[in-house]
């Protein structure tokens, strides 16, 4: 029976696999489906080596439709892995198991990997390195680069062997463990602060108007009366503009159209400037 | 703009779109504006324009979600030509964002033929498994649908930059210095959609106040980016502390 187990390299060239290869081929019928059925192909190999029919079976039941936030989506590959090892060695696992607990782990696991990573993660150390590289300065976009290459590397090799070697309990179990709902919080108010702080930044809008006083005085709106109330005032209720048009479900491109307008017309009237 | 360095856009291109570049760390760094332009000032000998313009193309896709919902817009193929433009043909960073994001909004045409055209492999696969040739399931999964890739997104990309990025400024000029100025209005603008997107969500519940506070800090103080985030973090252990000494749960 021995002959029928992992050796860390094979989980090691799944994962690997899993990592470059999940959107090789994305398509709208499986999405990263053939992905997933790819990072499969070593295990099956190895489990049912002197069968091809064994093999088949396997493959087959990977190739299905199969979608997740790729990062935290490696601990179902992982878990997989264990799964088919379990299986192969006698274990009393169905191959429909197999397939309900993937697919049905995809919903949960893409929820918080994509408003963790690409909602926080992501969005903030762009944020950052954004704001010191508007300067022109080379370093941080290499610095961002770095940093995303050891988040992804790290989390999707930690989550893949968390998933193969302690299953899906461990998995359920830090979903629904408090913490994370409790650093989505926190990740939230950091992400507040800084946004808001990156609208007083980097949009700019103001007013152009210049109302004539007497014969010498102008009074400039922009100057004299935003500047010295809140000075980005402008910015900061068009951006809370587009956000509530965007709550209302207003399609992001209807948004940008109107901002166009806006822009061109306060540009050609002199309203803004 | 030489052959050549148009040819090495084009590879760039796809490299942003391919899972060759270890996978999701491609789509971290180089389809994102910010290291795209970089990179895209590189092969054009202006690495610090390639920065600057990259950053502010970045501001719009801060928020991007491939989730969906997120604004639809090939940001790669906006950082890449953006900053192509800023530096062949002397843009200033507002007017070539403003260009750059209605470049991008063409390039998910790109994005919808590869993922219906990719299926075709799908089902090349699913033969290879049929047979019971696993080890050629990699063809079905990387080889076919990456060389695919490369034509789709290197060809039009190098095109593009050839033929457009040097004709750009004869363009703007001959339409006169309004549009310009029209076009910096509304470059300077278009972050809010950026920053309104990433608020869809983030501007939840009680940490609503905080955007205000992070507002007020950067206008009135003029702290750095990086300083408002320190405090933020701060602020942040310091508001799920309280919350907890309230309830008095470990679980909010």
């Amino acid at each position: 029976m021995s002959e029928n187990r992992l050796s860390k390299k094979e989980v090691r060239r799944s994962w690997l696999i899993w990592l470059f290869n999940n959107q090789a081929n994305y398509n709208y019928e499986r999405m990263m489906g053939i992905g997933f059925l790819h990072s499969m192909v070593p295990i099956a190999k190895k489990l049912y080596k002197d069968d091809v029919e064994k093999q088949k079976e396997m493959l087959k039941r990977h190739s299905g439709f199969f979608n997740c936030e790729p990062c935290l989506g490696s601990s179902i590959a992982g878990l997989t892995v264990a799964m088919e090892e379990q299986k192969a060695a006698g274990g009393n696992i169905e191959g429909d198991a197999i397939t309900s607990v993937k697919t049905g782990l995809m919903g949960p696991i893409s929820g918080i990997g994509d408003s963790v990573i690409q909602g926080v993660i992501v969005p903030l150390l762009l944020a950052f390195a954004i704001d010191m590289s508007s300067n022109g300065s080379v370093v941080w976009p290499i610095v961002y680069s770095l940093i995303m290459v050891a988040v992804v590397f790290g989390i999707s090799y930690s989550l893949f062997m968390l998933g193969y070697k302690k299953g899906s309990d461990a998995i359920l179990s830090i979903l629904e463990n408090g913490i994370v709902n409790k650093i989505i919080a926190g990740a939230n108010i950091v992400g507040c602060m800084v946004l808001g702080a990156l609208v007083a930044n980097y949009v700019s809008m103001s007013c152009g108007i210049q109302i004539q006083q007497t014969a010498e005085s102008v009074f400039n709106v922009q100057e004299q009366l935003f500047d010295t109330i809140v000075p980005k005032l402008l910015p900061l209720l068009l951006t809370l503009g587009c956000y509530q048009l965007l709550k209302k479900g207003l399609s992001s491109v209807k948004v940008l159209l109107i901002i166009v307008a806006v822009g061109a017309i306060g540009g050609l009237t002199g309203i803004l400037g | 703009m030489s052959v050549f360095q148009a040819l090495l856009l084009g590879i760039l291109y796809y490299l942003g779109n391919s899972s060759i570049v270890a996978g999701p760390v491609g789509y971290y760094t180089i389809y994102r504006p910010l290291i795209g332009g970089f990179l895209t000032g590189v092969i054009l000998g202006d690495p610090v324009t390639g920065v600057m313009v990259g950053a502010t193309i970045n501001l719009m896709y801060i928020g991007f979600i491939s989730a969906g919902g997120a604004l639809p817009g090939d940001m790669c193929l906006a950082g890449i030509l953006g900053a192509a433009m800023a530096i062949t043909g002397g843009l200033d960073t507002e007017a070539a964002l403003a260009i750059a994001v209605p470049i991008g909004l063409i390039g998910t045409l790109l994005w919808f033929g590869r993922l219906t055209l990719d299926s075709i492999f799908a089902h090349l696969a699913d033969r290879y498994v049929e047979r019971g040739e696993g080890h050629k399931v990699w063809i079905a999964d990387v080889l076919l649908p990456q060389l695919m890739l490369f034509v789709l997104t290197a060809v039009p990309c190098f095109l593009a930059a050839y033929l457009g990025a040097s004709h750009i400024e004869g363009a703007i000029n001959a339409l006169g210095g309004t549009v310009l100025g029209i076009l910096i209005i509304i470059g300077g603008m278009m972050p809010a959609l950026g920053i309104g997107l990433t608020l869809l969500y983030i501007f939840k519940g009680e940490a609503r106040i905080f955007f205000f506070i992070g507002f007020l800090l950067a206008v009135y103080f003029g702290l750095s980016m990086i300083a408002v985030g320190f405090l933020a973090l701060c602020c942040a252990i310091i508001y799920t502390q309280l919350k907890n000494a309230k309830g008095g749960e470990v679980n909010v």
